[in-house]
């Protein structure tokens, strides 16, 4: 087993809107990621994921509040720090994020090597500008992107072209952490797997540490990461190995997702997360019992009263799911009904 | 680049158009009234003029020099064709000084005082309007509303207000011209220089208080805007400093404020003028003044055409440094 | 409408513009308990705010002897320099103590009291002869206010004997005068006239507004709606219009007509038809952005005519635009109107004033010039006050209508 690079315990944040009201949109995530491996998580829109995202950087304001848990990197507790120095020491160098929308995402008015410049200098106040122009030239050129785009400004660039040159400047100090929120939701086909296959090079040339990948298109996750979390309600249901996630999933919501789909593949489109009837509950009033109960076809009284736990199990406790059924049944209930699909 | 070249070509070209349209209005407004316009004129300057031969050898000159015998259209060729030769025609009321010569007296003064003043109000404005949009407080609820008091004032009224309270009643500046009384004409000495700089002060604040309030309210809620972009979080997550983040804010609220300077310019250069004429200031606004008062025809029709010239060559230079260093609009134009 | 009511009724800026705008219509209503009419010659050119009691009628009333003292308004009859020479001379010749000086000086009587125990003409001291002949003057003048006990005016059978410690309730004077403002160069009363002035600038303001409105308005609408050639000729004339300043059309037009045809009507259609290019600029593109929604699609298959669909469906969605417009417009208006009489341009009249007028009589009176503020300074005011609170309403609406720029 590797060194965890990135370990969150039990972090909960809340969004306190404009009137006041606290809305707990992450609510208790607990997870892992080992060096060189990757996490995708995914949910529905709402459920708590870019919040999540951000909830990990260790650096908050306004709307977004820290409430409890700890975000270790590396060894390193950042969750209790000052914030200023999770800004110098740890964002962009420790820590990086990638947001969702890229498109807005670069100073429109500013060339991209000046942007640059002021990134570097954050943790290499030394640096000079001849020695950055030479890393950045370099780390463009072998990310795909071509050095003359380091003297356009972002306005200039295509869509595609900028979500590129985002990932390039959000990794170009090589962090140990890498959180993308959706990196490639806004983009058509090309650009899309462009932009998935220039992640997969930046991890195995080792510019990323290890990286959590957040989309609302499960079939993506499939080819791009090591482990899967499905994420509802602003907590995880489920997690495991990519594999495991795809063809075994436990979960009702998770099965639900998955069962769909039989062939995952590389930039199969259309396959949102939206399937299962219903709409997920209000957060500002979490249910007391199962989140997920409301539209669970094998809810139970109990379901809408009792909070389930996280069940672990596996080889290094690596598989995780939320649910009061047992692992037995719940395969055993899947079975049956795909004999009944079968049969008929 | 080629679309970037072609737009700028046509706005150059409609520009030209603009220029062809405004000198025939200048040209053809007065004359669409009812009326002769030699003879009125004639009616009603033969009062007060106590020479009337010297009065008739004017208008003599006029209607021959300016076709006034012949049809509209005529008159309009001659009267562009003249313009080219810098002929304006002869004053009626400082005769036997031409046009031309009175112009050339007038518009450095007031491009000295007006452009500077323009340029200060809005880098003031500019500054008032991002410190009130990133501080709040006691900016948002009191300075900034006074300055918008301020610019509500018409420029000549504060002009006024600052004669008595500055000039005579505090003695602070001197209450008039754009000189000494000492100096007859401008002369090439320090003492002249010092003199201009001590009357200059007055004009010059007044002009740039009042447009300081327009162009703070405007730089406000553009850097209010652009601080909620998605750049600023994404700068912040890359662990930037804030003080560096504003920087961008308002480099890029700012930008767009290029062009509320030439509509300042376009809106606030008649009050301007006429505060002028209240501090005379020996500038266009002030002989404009002059020129209404004595009914003395050419002489107001050349400052009319003088100020709109100025005001279109302001246009285009801000459009075209706008688009030259603001990069959106560069690659806006290149996609169109 | 009730909630859009309640809701521009709880923004701060447009409550506090409203107030303001209130308070100055309700000045325009001053000329109607004045008991002047706005342009009736009152004084002789320039007379300073205050009550004017007249001398005559004071001597004659009934006066009532009073214990009071009272100030012997040194400050009235010395000027500071002669009062300080007069306190030199305490000093240095007449033995007195410069602490006991200095707290005379704060009361007139007592000044009195310590020049007129220490100084007599008879004190021998060492000075020049012309500084002597000076503060001999002084006590002369210290003896004309001390010393005599009456004062006799007029001859013969009809000396009237006015005793220093006779008083008039100013109640009982029949004829005096109260010039809250004082007078202008005319000699009428400035209150008065501003007052009147202020109501016919309001008529010319919204006159001139609501003819740049309408014509913006149309301008705005057909070309934003109509599309195609109607749009990109009226566009062509809009954008000539913005960059051509309106100031030069402005005094082009007012010049030509006659002094006696510049009513004040015909020179708020001069600024009204001056005016419109922003309105109507701004009005195209909320049409443009109406152009394509449903409910304006749908009338246009329901086969409704071009005039009917602008009234019924694209009208109403711009209308708090339009209001907002129309406000600014006003404020302009009036703005538009004294820059206009500043240059001698503005209306011809002999019955009202307008706020403009005003200004260029103080101006060519250089009542500025002469320290003479009574005359400029409260239209000057009265100008800022009304074009201020049109922006904030203007700004209030803005941010009722415009959530997204409450912040």
């Amino acid at each position: 087993m590797g060194k965890a690079m990135l370990e969150v315990r039990n972090l909960r944040t809340k969004y306190v809107t404009r009137l006041g009201e606290d809305v707990y949109s992450v609510d208790g995530v607990s997870l892992k990621i080992e060096e060189g491996k990757s996490l995708g998580v995914a949910g529905e829109s709402g459920c708590g994921k870019s919040t999540l995202a951000l909830s990990m950087m260790g650096y908050y304001f306004p709307p977004l509040h820290y409430i409890s848990g700890d975000i270790i990197i590396d060894g390193q507790n950042i969750s209790g720090m000052d914030p200023d120095k999770v800004r110098t020491s740890v964002l962009g160098k420790e820590i990086a994020y990638i947001p969702q929308a890229a498109m807005n995402a670069l100073n429109p008015t500013m060339k991209i090597i000046r942007f640059l410049e002021d990134v570097i200098h954050v943790h290499e106040p030394k640096a000079t500008k001849a020695e950055i122009r030479e890393r950045a030239e370099e780390r463009f050129i072998s990310v795909g992107l071509g050095k003359e785009v380091l003297d356009r400004h972002a306005v200039e660039l295509s869509g595609g072209m900028k979500q590129r040159t985002v990932i390039a400047v959000s990794t170009i100090l090589s962090p140990k952490v890498l959180i993308a929120d959706e990196p490639s939701s806004a983009l058509d086909v090309t650009s899309q797997k462009l932009v998935i296959k220039m992640m997969r090079e930046m991890m195995e040339k080792g510019y990323i540490g290890s990286m959590m990948f957040i989309t609302h298109e499960l079939p993506l996750l499939y080819n791009v990461t090591d482990d899967i979390a499905v994420m509802y309600a602003g907590q995880f249901v489920e997690y495991g190995s990519a594999k495991e996630m795809v063809f075994d999933p436990l979960h009702p919501y998770s099965h639900g997702l998955m069962g769909s789909i039989l062939v995952p593949e590389e930039g199969t489109r259309g396959m949102n997360l939206t399937a299962i009837p219903g709409t997920p509950p209000n957060l500002k009033r979490p249910p007391k019992g199962c989140r997920f109960a409301e539209r669970c076809k094998y809810a139970t009284v109990e379901c809408s009263y009792v909070a389930p736990i996280e069940k672990k199990f596996g080889e290094n406790e690596t598989r995780m799911y939320r649910c009061l059924k047992d692992e037995p049944w719940l395969r055993k209930t899947y079975e049956e009904e795909q004999g009944g699909a079968s049969n008929e | 680049m080629k679309g970037f070249a072609k737009y700028y070509g046509k706005r150059l070209v409609w520009y030209l158009v603009t220029l062809v349209i405004a000198v025939f209005l200048n040209f053809m407004l007065p004359r669409l009234m009812p009326g002769d316009p030699i003879s009125q004129l004639v009616s009603s300057a033969a009062a007060g003029v106590t020479d009337m031969n010297a009065y008739q050898k004017i208008v003599d000159q006029y209607t021959k020099e300016f076709g006034m015998d012949k049809p509209l259209i005529q008159q309009f060729f001659i009267y562009v064709g003249n313009l080219f030769k810098g002929n304006l025609g002869v004053s009626f009321a400082q005769y036997p000084k031409t046009v031309s010569t009175i112009i050339k007296e007038s518009i450095g003064w007031t491009l000295a005082l007006q452009i500077p003043a323009m340029i200060v109000g809005w880098i003031l404005g500019n500054v008032l309007g991002a410190v009130a949009a990133y501080i709040r407080k006691g900016w948002d609820k009191a300075v900034l509303p006074f300055f918008l008091f301020i610019s509500n004032t018409p420029a000549f009224g504060l002009a006024l207000v600052f004669v008595t309270y500055l000039a005579v009643k505090a003695g602070w500046f001197p209450v008039g011209r754009g000189y000494g009384s000492q100096f007859a004409a401008p002369v090439a000495s320090w003492e002249f220089v010092a003199s201009v700089l001590k009357h200059y002060q007055l004009p010059f604040w007044t002009m740039v208080l009042i447009s300081i309030g327009g162009q703070a309210i405007g730089m406000r809620s553009m850097s209010i805007y652009e601080l909620n972009t998605d750049y600023v979080k994404y700068s912040r997550f890359l662990g930037i400093k804030d003080r560096k983040i504003v920087m961008y804010v308002f480099r890029n609220a700012m930008l767009p404020q290029i062009t509320g300077l030439a509509m300042a310019l376009g809106s606030s250069v008649g009050g301007n003028l006429v505060a002028e004429s209240i501090y005379s200031y020996p500038g266009i606004g002030s002989q404009m003044l002059k020129a209404i008062s004595a009914r003395d025809y050419p002489t107001l029709s050349a400052c009319t055409l003088m100020i709109t010239i100025m005001v279109l060559i302001a246009n285009v230079v801000v459009e075209f440094l706008y688009a030259v260093i603001d990069p959106r609009i560069k690659a806006a134009q290149q996609d169109g | 409408m009730k909630q859009i009511l309640r809701n521009i009724f709880h923004s701060p800026r447009f409550v506090v513009g409203f107030v303001i705008f209130c308070i100055v219509l309700l000045l325009s209503f001053y000329p109607m308990i004045s008991i002047f009419t706005p342009m009736e010659i009152v004084g002789s050119g320039f007379h300073a705010p205050g009550t004017y009691v007249n001398i005559k009628s004071t001597i004659q009333s009934r006066s009532e002897e009073l214990k009071y003292v009272g100030a012997a308004g040194l400050a009235n009859q010395f000027t500071a320099e002669e009062l300080g020479k007069m306190q030199e001379w305490l000093v240095k010749y007449g033995g007195v103590d410069q602490t006991v000086v200095d707290e005379a000086a704060e009361n007139d009587n007592a000044f009195l009291e310590l020049w007129t125990s220490t100084y007599s003409d008879d004190v021998q001291y060492k000075a020049t002869q012309a500084y002597k002949r000076e503060i001999q003057k002084y006590n002369k003048q210290i003896l004309r206010i001390t010393a005599t006990d009456t004062l006799e005016i007029g001859e013969g059978d009809s000396t009237i004997t006015v005793k220093s410690n006779q008083f008039v309730n100013v109640k009982n004077i029949s004829n005096k005068v109260t010039l809250p403002l004082g007078t202008d160069n005319f000699g009428a009363d400035v209150l008065t006239k501003l007052t009147s002035a202020i109501g016919v600038s309001l008529k010319m303001g919204v006159m001139a507004g609501a003819i740049a409105t309408a014509i913006g308005l149309t301008i705005g609408l057909l070309a934003g709606f109509l599309g195609g050639w109607v749009d990109n000729i009226l566009t062509f004339f809009t954008n000539l219009f913005t960059v051509i300043p309106s100031f030069v059309i402005l005094v082009l037009i007012a010049n030509s007509i006659s002094q006696a045809g510049r009513s004040p009507a015909m020179v708020s259609l001069i600024i009204g038809i001056t005016a419109w290019p922003w309105t109507a600029r701004s009005v195209r593109s909320q049409v443009i952005s109406l152009r394509n929604r449903d409910h304006v699609n749908l009338s246009k298959l329901s086969g409704h005519s071009t005039a009917r669909i602008i009234i019924q469906d694209v009208l109403p969605y711009i209308l708090s635009y339009v209001i907002m417009a129309l406000i600014l417009q006003i404020g302009s208006g009036i703005l538009g109107e004294a820059q206009l009489s500043m240059l001698g341009l503005g209306p011809s009249t002999t019955t009202t004033a307008t706020l403009g007028l005003m200004m260029n009589w103080a101006n060519t009176f250089s009542a500025a010039q002469n320290g003479q503020w009574w005359a400029f300074v409260p239209v000057v005011l009265a100008i800022t006050l009304i074009s201020y609170s049109m922006n904030l309403m203007n700004t209030g609406l803005d941010q009722v209508f415009n959530p997204q720029l409450r912040d």
